[in-house]
């Protein structure tokens, strides 16, 4: 098991056993994550209100740049999370174990069998049993893959989009195709559109299941994906050590 | 307009001398070239090469055929502006062939389309209104007892270019919205074996077909395109990005219902929905009708008529997004996706005091201290925690 | 003499795609068949789509009368769902329909009908001094002037000598039925290029209210152009000055070019006054409503029917008792072809029986078009504008029956020639006039209606389709230029569940019925109807122009 490389900090303990705290999650990835996190959420923000403009800013135009303003944080936004892409595509192969492509994808039978119990111990299913991973377990490997997947495809469509104002321009250049294989622009935006919900309805449960691991797993609040590691009682045996 | 005798120009004769018949002086033939290269996008120092080229010009041969269609194209084209010069780029053209205009019926029209053809071999151009049905056959368009596809295929071999004019020809428009029951499609899924310039738009603005033949007729060739085949001069920017209520959009003022007090200070339409921004036209900058307006200055969402599929894709045409698969995204799509979302939110909250309840119940069986951690072992011994 | 068989394929100068078959037998056309051959499924097309959205769809079965099935649509939704449009929105409606009848109607007399009777070739015979007498004795038009004509002669004999005809290559010049004088010839070739200026500034009234034309946009619910004096982006002052300047342009072009010219070779073609009636059963639905579109006393041209010729009496028209045949159409019905069906149950399934491309004939089969043949009651009715002035005037309208008489007086003939090829090109120079007149009045009932405060031009009550029943049906009239049209929408559950139109050229072009009974075309091709020279149709070409084809519009 790999040593602690992470300032020891006040944590809230199991009385009884052997504890350790294990570093799972490298800084470029914490960082990357809670880049992407908050650029997702204003761009959900932002994008619905482009998508559809409830506030209407009345009087005289020159002095307003409501749907402006939204759509250049839209667009700022948007740029953050590419970047975080690139960390985290450069990470999927410099990173740890727990951290490169591998530990994204579900690909063992016993995955697939422990994503069941992992299931089932979310509906609170004999719990005890549930299989314990250090890293993602089958569970998040798919959820955070999808999740990828679809932010893959928001990126795409989204500077497929972007790329329509400037037609002798960059993006159009590169993503002019996008159009034609979804079957017209409009269907690019409606993809775009229908998109976000995905993370409308990822993030609470995200956040939540995080949150409760951390309390359940360790008595904490303080997430792994802060602090950067997990604490672990020496003799538990992990599904992917 | 095609008015072969409004300032006929006879055979043998050259464009400049035809000018110099009428009247018109070097200099005022250069400002209407001049005004040509603004439309087409050229540069000032073009003007006095499409001058020559223009002046030593004979009346090429022009065969004009219409499939299935709704006429409004050539009613377009029937528009185009500048009264006096503009009869002139028009008077460039010995239109041959022309079912709207033509004299001629039956066995004598088709004569002359053959006549046209032969005469022309390789060198007329060919421009097309209509779709071509390939259902059953081709039974849904015959004319003279032969199909849209036969007259297109034999029209197309001697042609030196071909020029598809509005949706119809470009891919199909209206008659090949979802379900298509005739199977109609545009000329370039018929002629593949020379370009296929799409004039696009249902319909277009007919000076955008005029520029478009004086380009062919001066430069030899076709203007550039996009990857649709439509002239970058004319479909080169989006309309959102050139229109005159853009402001308002960027501000955040919209129309949100038609006829409100917004829609009195001419707003911006993307509200009641506007395709503007997936639409790439010339409509703000030519307008329509010798500049008079465009369905956005006169207070309509653009509907997207110069892209492939609009009907089905610009669909609900006063909504933001398109109707993919009957779904009605705006109505059903979005509450689907917040209820589902507003769901996750309470089955988490749910799950949590579940949960709650569940550990309640454990922590009595497992204590918990707080206290600082190194980076080894936890201590073995009970702190004066809290608990 | 044996009997000549005839096709006439394609039939030139009108809208789509036209096919006229016949017989003749010493000089006379003994029977008759009129074959729309182009299909393109449009009713299939609009189900299942969002109502507010069908007046496009629609619109776009024809781009030449392109406002009349916009409206005819907006108009059966507001029906189905219960909408009365603001005044101000039926006044522009009014606009818009009245100069699409006058564009509509000019372009068709100049560019589609006139080489019919103007043998171009034998304009260069003509003296333009006598030619500018001719001109002047009937008209003040400013151009009818001797140098104006010389030039026009001028440009006419380079062309010619050019050798590149163009659209007038291969044309029936020097046809023995072509009887106007030289300088007529050249009279009308000078208004057939001045109309093509004319036609497109004129239409520009469609610009600004609907954004452009051809397809200008229509709403339902009213007009999508908002009404505000003080913006640069709506309708304002100097939006209504320019409109009402067109008006006059129109007006003036009507009054001084178009009629007197329609009159002055008519007066070479009496003898058309007793050829190619055809159906003497006429309908109008009635058009311009001057009040509520539910109001069918203040409808401009009045609703009707006339039977068998008879203008002692106008019938009520009633949309129930409208139904479609398909017998001799390539069409199938689900209870067998024998059935008709009124349009709230009507189908359109497509069923090409025909002979395989490329063909030679289509007369003696028993189906040979892609028209369904519409019957009032069972009866082939004729629609139009002939339709329209014989029951204003039957039913006594105060500008009609002034105007029938006078033209009446002007060419010595009775009413009876009014049933004619030469009656219909007549009428439709009439309510041409008649129009370009109205226009005035709603155009002034506008501004008033704005300087008094009323700016509104939409009505969105039931919008929005929550407001909708699960399911409801409308019917939307209206009386376009090539005449009667009805479209019949179905709605539920927010979409539209059938769609039909029933247009003037369905009417006027349907094949045989049931019981044999031939369409109004075919009707008046076989109504003593000369064909001198078979090769040479140039008579067929007169009749069916005088009913002014539109295709596209007919089999939709
Ligand atoms: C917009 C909001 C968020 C998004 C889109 C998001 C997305 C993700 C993704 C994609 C991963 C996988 C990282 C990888 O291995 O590549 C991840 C991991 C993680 N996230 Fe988030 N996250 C969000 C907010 C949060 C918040 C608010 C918390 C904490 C309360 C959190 C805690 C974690 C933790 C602890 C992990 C590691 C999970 C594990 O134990 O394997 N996330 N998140
Ligand atoms: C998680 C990622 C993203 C989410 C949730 C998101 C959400 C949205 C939403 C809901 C809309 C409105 C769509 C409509 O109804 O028309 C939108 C519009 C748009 N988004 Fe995104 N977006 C994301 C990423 C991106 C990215 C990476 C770009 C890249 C530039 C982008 C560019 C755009 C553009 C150009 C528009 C259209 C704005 C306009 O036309 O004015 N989006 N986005
Ligand atoms: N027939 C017809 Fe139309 C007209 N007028 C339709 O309603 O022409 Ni295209
Ligand atoms: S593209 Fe539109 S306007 Fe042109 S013929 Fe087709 S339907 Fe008519
Ligand atoms: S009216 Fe349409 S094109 Fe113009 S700014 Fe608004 S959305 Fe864009
Ligand atoms: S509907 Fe067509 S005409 Fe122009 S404004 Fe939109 S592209
Ligand atoms: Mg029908």
């Amino acid at each position: 098991m790999t040593g602690a490389t992470v300032e020891p900090r006040t944590e809230r303990l199991p009385r009884e056993g052997q504890y350790q705290w294990v570093g799972i999650w490298g800084l470029p990835l914490r960082m990357m994550h809670w880049v992407a996190a908050l650029s997702i959420v204003v761009l959900a923000v932002t994008g619905l209100y482009i998508g559809k403009p409830y506030f209407i800013a009345g009087g005289d135009t020159a002095s307003h740049f409501l749907m402006g303003w939204f759509r250049m944080i839209h667009f700022v936004a948007a740029g953050l999370l590419v970047v975080t892409a690139i960390v985290r595509i450069y990470w999927l192969f410099a990173g740890n174990r727990y951290e490169r492509w591998r530990a994204l994808v579900p690909v063992r039978p016993k995955d697939f069998r422990n994503m069941l119990r992992r299931l089932r111990s979310y509906v609170m299913i004999r719990p005890e049993d549930e299989p314990k991973y250090l890293g993602h377990n089958p569970m998040q490997q798919f959820s955070y893959t999808s999740l990828y997947v679809v932010a893959f495809v928001q990126v795409l469509t989204g500077f497929a989009l972007y790329g329509q104002s400037n037609p002798g321009g960059i993006f159009y250049g590169m993503l002019n195709w996008v159009g034609p294989l979804f079957g017209g622009m409009p269907v690019v935006r409606f993809v775009h559109h229908i998109f976000t919900w995905v993370f409308a309805i990822f993030i609470p449960i995200h956040v939540y299941l995080s949150v409760r691991a951390d309390i359940l797993e360790h008595g904490s609040v303080i997430s792994s994906m802060i602090s950067g590691g997990r604490i672990v009682a020496v003799d538990d045996e992990f599904e992917d050590e | 307009m095609f008015s072969p005798a409004s300032y006929p120009w006879a055979e043998g004769v050259s464009l400049g001398e035809h000018l110099e018949q009428r009247g018109i002086s070097r200099r005022e033939f250069l400002d209407f070239c001049g005004g040509l290269c603004v439309v087409l996008g050229l540069s000032r120092s073009a003007v006095e090469g499409m001058a020559t080229a223009l002046q030593a010009m004979k009346r090429p041969s022009v065969v004009w055929i219409q499939l299935q269609e709704c006429t409004g194209c050539v009613e377009s084209v029937i528009r185009t502006a500048e009264p006096t010069i503009g009869n002139l780029v028009l008077d460039l053209i010995s239109l041959d062939y022309s079912h709207t205009l033509m004299a001629a019926s039956g066995h004598a029209a088709e004569e002359a389309l053959h006549a046209a053809m032969q005469e022309n071999a390789g060198e007329y151009l060919l421009i097309v209104t209509g779709s071509v049905p390939l259902n059953d056959d081709g039974v849904y368009l015959t004319i003279a007892g032969r199909t849209a596809k036969t007259i297109l295929e034999e029209a197309a071999v001697g042609a030196k270019a071909v020029i598809a004019v509005g949706a119809c020809a470009h891919w199909g428009s209206v008659q090949a919205a979802r379900p298509n029951p005739t199977g109609a499609v545009g000329v370039a899924e018929i002629i593949k074996d020379k370009p296929v310039l799409n004039i696009a738009g249902c319909p277009p603005i007919g000076d955008v077909v005029t520029a478009t033949v004086a380009h062919y007729l001066t430069f030899g060739r076709l203007p550039a395109t996009d990857g649709d085949g439509r002239p970058l001069f004319a479909y080169g920017a989006r309309i959102h990005d050139q229109c005159p209520r853009r402001a308002n959009f960027d501000a955040g003022q919209f129309v949100e219902e038609f006829d409100d007090e917004n829609a009195r200070k001419a707003w911006c339409l993307y509200h009641v929905g506007c395709k503007g921004p997936a639409t790439f036209s010339p409509c703000p900058i030519f307008q329509w009708n010798d500049g008079t307006d465009w369905p956005i200055g006169a207070g309509h969402p653009c509907l997207g008529c110069t892209e492939r599929n609009f009907w089905d894709t610009m669909t609900p045409f006063y909504g933001r997004l398109p109707d993919v698969g009957g779904f009605g995204v705006e109505r059903n799509a979005d509450l689907i996706g917040a209820a589902l979302a507003a769901g996750a939110t309470a089955g988490v909250a749910a799950h949590a005091i579940a949960t709650g309840v569940h550990q309640a119940r454990r922590k009595r069986e497992l204590p918990v201290v707080e206290r600082p951690v190194g980076g080894g072992t936890a201590p073995n011994s009970p702190s004066s925690g809290k608990e | 003499m044996a009997v000549t068989k005839i096709v006439v394929d394609p039939i030139t100068r009108i809208e789509g795609h036209l096919r006229i078959e016949a017989q003749a037998e010493n000089g006379r056309i003994s029977d008759a068949w009129a074959s729309s051959t182009q299909f393109r499924g449009i009713e299939i097309i609009m189900e299942g789509r969002d109502p507010r959205d069908a007046w496009a769809f629609t619109q776009r079965i024809c781009g030449v009368c392109t406002v009349v099935h916009a409206v005819a649509s907006c108009r059966a939704v507001e029906d189905a769902l219960d909408i009365t449009i603001p005044p101000n929105a039926n006044l522009i409606r009014n606009l818009v329909h009245g100069m699409q009848f006058i564009q509509d109607h000019v372009i068709h007399f100049y560019h589609l009908h006139a080489l019919d009777w103007v043998d171009v070739v034998s304009a260069l015979e003509a003296d333009p001094a006598a030619t500018a007498r001719v001109a002047r004795s009937i008209s003040p038009w400013p151009n009818n002037s001797e140098t104006h004509f010389a030039d026009v002669k001028e440009r006419l004999r380079t062309f010619v000598a050019g050798g590149q005809l163009g659209i007038f290559t291969n044309g029936y010049w020097g046809h023995p039925a072509y009887k106007l004088p030289p300088e007529v010839n050249l009279l009308a070739v000078a208004h057939y290029l001045e109309a093509l200026d004319w036609q497109r500034d004129v239409i520009r009234l469609h610009t600004i209210f609907g954004g452009k034309n051809p397809h200008p946009n229509f709403l339902v619910g009213g007009m999508a152009c908002a009404i505000n004096l003080d913006d640069t982006g709506t309708i304002n002052a100097e939006s209504l000055v320019d409109i009402q300047a067109m008006i006059k342009r129109a007006q003036a072009f009507v009054e001084q070019v178009y009629w007197p010219d329609l009159l002055a070779i008519a007066g070479y073609y009496k003898e058309w006054g007793a050829i190619g009636g055809g159906v003497a059963n006429h309908l109008a639905v009635g058009e311009f409503p001057e009040g509520d579109v539910g109001d069918l006393d203040k409808l401009y041209f009045p609703r009707g029917i006339i039977l068998d010729g008879d203008l002692t009496t106008v019938h009520p028209y009633d949309h129930e008792k409208v139904k479609e045949y398909i017998t001799s159409s390539w069409y199938e019905y689900g209870d067998g072809d024998a059935a008709g069906l009124h349009p709230y149950e009507g189908e359109t399934k497509p069923k090409y029986t025909g002979p395989p491309p490329p063909f030679d004939y289509l007369q003696g089969l028993d189906k040979y078009s892609w028209m369904k043949a519409p019957r009032y009651e069972g009866r082939p009715m004729q629609v139009g504008p002939l339709s329209r002035m014989l029951v204003a005037f039957a039913s006594g309208h105060p500008d009609v029956v002034p105007m029938v008489n006078e033209v009446l007086g002007r060419l010595q003939v009775g009413p009876g020639a009014l049933f004619s090829t030469l009656g219909r090109t007549a009428a439709r120079g009439m309510e041409t006039v008649l129009l370009a007149r109205r226009m005035n009045t709603w155009f002034d009932q506008l501004v008033g209606r704005i300087r008094s405060g009323d700016t509104s031009t939409f009505n969105g009550d039931h919008w929005e389709p929550s407001s909708w029943p699960a399911t409801a049906q409308g019917y939307g009239y209206l009386d376009a230029p090539r005449g009667a049209l009805g479209h019949w929408v179905q709605i539920r559950d927010g979409k539209i569940s059938r769609y039909q139109c029933v247009v003037p050229s369905t009417w006027n072009c349907s094949p045989r019925d049931g019981e044999g009974q031939m369409g109004p075309y075919e009707a008046a091709l076989v109504d003593n109807h000369p064909l001198v020279r078979p090769e040479q149709p140039l008579e067929i070409l007169r009749t069916i122009h005088s009913f002014d084809p539109c295709m596209a519009c007919g089999v939709h």
